[in-house]
């Protein structure tokens, strides 16, 4: 994929954060002897909240972290702009490592490089919209006619701009949501942290607010990291997921990677349910050229990327009951119907042919 | 009787202590007494300029924008009343009183209150002293301020402002040490500085807390001074102390009536003040 020559903008490596009074005791442990978790807890009564969590985030990736409350996500989520400081371990933000950074450079790293979304919004009730939405600019002390062009581009960018002097108050959660993305935007950063920015809302307002911040995060360019508890949410927006339990990252992959090889009994119970219609593509269906009898040449062809939902209108209309897939002129594969049906139910074709 | 001699050797003690800190702390007490007096003469100077019609309209004034034109004619009309009643230079020495010792209790109070709002062992440490201030009768604070201050408005004022600041230091700690979590959250994530978290996000969120204190800093004010009377004062207060002891009941329940309209008056303005404008819920466009 491009993706993967792209820079890095997050790098975590072995990152853990233990609460608790005898925390530093237990990082020793954990250190020296490898404690883990359960030892954690049972000899120094600490709690661990992220666990040897290693990860990296490249520009203009959307990387989400899906897991149930108490998982360690929300806590994950503020170690990257050290709202919360790591026990252990080391995070990187453009190939800088926060933990050394000073006051002044992380203020700067907060305020240019790193914006965030919060659950509860939290727009400043006193201010008109537009000035929530300048807020970050304000704080880096932006004069006011700029900053309210600024502010007001942003709006504008989530649909807004005609609401700028209203209060927050006047709006509804929807629309208080993306003031809070605006605000984020706003400063330019190249990371826009969500933490379960759409939690609160209604499934209808939060699947077109899910379309609309992946379009504009991919329409600017920026990276995202996105917290949610939603297992749909994640493969919705997310370029990869990161499936966090118990404060471990259990699985990290794209939603396809991860319907079709969940990494554990809880990942295959949360992927269960979903479609694969959408996730599924040709590359990981398909048969070997060898497998198939008849003359290859004369099917219709379709990417590898394509989805199963467009395969299967793509075999009903063939007489043969089957496409090629092909990347260019180079014939990769063939689905058929066959495949399709095993596809569905959750059985790869790769499998199947050892 | 060993316990008389004990009583008496308490009092000796007293008087002994009392001279050695007037003779120690006279320049101090000098100075303390000339702000205290300088202070309270600026403001009664300004009052005192302004005819008492023109005060009068300029209070109504305030309170038709504030209230509304009811509540704006009741003030001009109080005001006016206390004139008429042949107590204007009593209402605006009490007036001045109630000011200086308010803006004292509000600069000082306000300033520990920031404090002991961000730091939660400095609000443990002043708990039980403000719950001692508000406790005591306010008339056992005259002792302590005539003993150094002498017969006068500074020992009015002092008293006033012991009695005063309490409010203002509580629940201005109160509203700076309850900003809600998620926005303290906010300040640090957008990159704000120390300062702009306190002024940006605390402050704007601890107003109307602030603002209930410096209203009922006020109101404390207005009971003490009437006090403050028997100390020499001066205003409405001393007029009621001097005519009760000379049996001039008429002239202490115009005093009385005067007291009563001002501090409703006084009341109801402060008391709008402590909605913050920007609180507000209609739209601004």
């Amino acid at each position: 994929m491009t993706q993967d020559t792209s820079e890095i903008l997050i790098d975590c490596r072995n990152v853990w954060k233990v609460f608790g009074e005898r925390a530093d005791d237990a990082i020793a442990a954990i250190r020296t002897r490898g404690a883990g978790k359960r030892e954690v807890l049972r000899d120094f009564n600490c709690v661990v909240g992220v666990a040897d969590a290693s990860f990296q985030i490249r520009k203009g990736e959307i990387f989400c972290i899906m897991g149930l409350s108490g998982s360690g996500k929300s806590t994950l989520v503020r170690l990257l702009n050290r709202l919360i400081e790591p026990s252990l371990g080391e995070i990187s933000i453009r190939g800088r490592n926060i933990s050394q950074m000073n006051r002044k450079d992380l203020r700067s790293l907060r305020a240019h490089e790193i914006g965030m979304v919060f659950q509860s919004v939290a727009l400043i009730p006193g201010r008109t919209v537009l000035d929530n939405a300048a807020f970050g600019l304000e704080v880096q002390g932006v004069g006011k006619a700029e900053r309210h062009r600024i502010a007001l581009d942003a709006l504008a960018r989530v649909g807004l701009s005609d609401w700028a002097n209203h209060l927050p108050k006047q709006l509804s959660g929807g629309m208080q949501q993306r003031v809070g993305l605006a605000r984020a935007i706003a400063s330019d950063p190249g990371i826009i942290l969500m933490d379960e920015p759409f939690s609160a809302l209604d499934p209808l307002i939060r699947r077109q607010l899910q379309d609309e911040f992946r379009q504009l995060t991919k329409s600017l360019g920026k990276s995202a990291v996105f917290i949610t508890h939603d297992l749909d949410e994640a493969m919705r927006i997310g370029d990869r997921i990161a499936i966090m339990k118990d404060g471990m990252m259990i699985q990290i992959g794209t939603a396809e990677e991860i319907v079709l090889h969940p990494a554990d009994a809880y990942v295959a119970e949360f992927v269960a349910g979903i479609s694969r219609l959408h996730l599924v593509k040709a590359h990981s269906l398909m048969l070997p050229l060898t497998d198939y009898a008849g003359p290859v040449e004369k099917l219709a062809r379709t990417s590898p990327e394509a989805d199963v939902q467009a395969l299967i209108d793509l075999v009903l209309a063939a007489p043969e009951q089957a496409v090629a897939i092909a990347e260019g002129e180079t014939l990769l594969g063939v689905v058929t119907a066959r495949t399709l049906l095993q596809g569905i139910r959750g059985e790869e074709a790769v499998e199947k042919a050892q | 009787m060993a316990w008389r001699d004990g009583i008496k050797a308490f009092d000796a003690a007293i008087d002994v202590g009392m001279v050695w800190i007037s003779n120690h702390g006279n320049d101090a007490f000098a100075l303390l007494r000339g702000l205290l007096e300088g202070g309270f003469g600026a403001i009664l100077w300004l009052l005192a300029e302004i005819p008492f019609w023109a005060l009068s309209v300029m209070v109504g004034a305030l309170g038709w924008r504030l209230l509304g034109w009811r509540f704006g004619a009741f003030a001009t009309a109080s005001l006016a009343l206390c004139a008429a009643l042949g107590l204007w230079t009593e209402t605006i020495e009490t007036l001045a009183l109630v000011l200086s010792a308010t803006t004292m209790a509000v600069l000082i109070g306000g300033g520990i209150g920031v404090f002991a709002g961000l730091s939660p062992r400095l609000a443990r440490l002043l708990d039980p002293v403000l719950d001692l201030i508000q406790t005591l009768p306010p008339y056992l604070y005259l002792l302590p301020a005539i003993a150094f201050l002498g017969y006068g408005p500074a020992t009015a004022i002092l008293a006033t402002f012991i009695v005063a600041v309490p409010p203002t230091v509580k629940l201005t700690a109160l509203g700076i040490s309850r900003t809600p979590t998620e926005f303290l959250e906010l300040g640090a994530a957008s990159g704000a500085s120390g300062w702009q978290v306190f002024s940006k996000i605390r402050l704007p969120f601890a107003l109307a807390s602030i603002m209930a204190g410096v209203n009922q800093s006020l109101m404390m004010a207005f009971g003490m001074v009437v006090i403050a009377g028997i100390v020499g004062s001066g205003g409405l207060g001393q007029t009621i102390y001097a005519s009760v002891r000379t049996l001039d009941i008429a002239r202490s329940v115009d005093a009385a009536i005067a007291i009563v309209v001002l501090t409703i008056v006084l009341d109801r303005l402060s008391q709008t003040a402590a909605r913050p404008q920007s609180f507000k819920t209609e739209p601004r466009a």
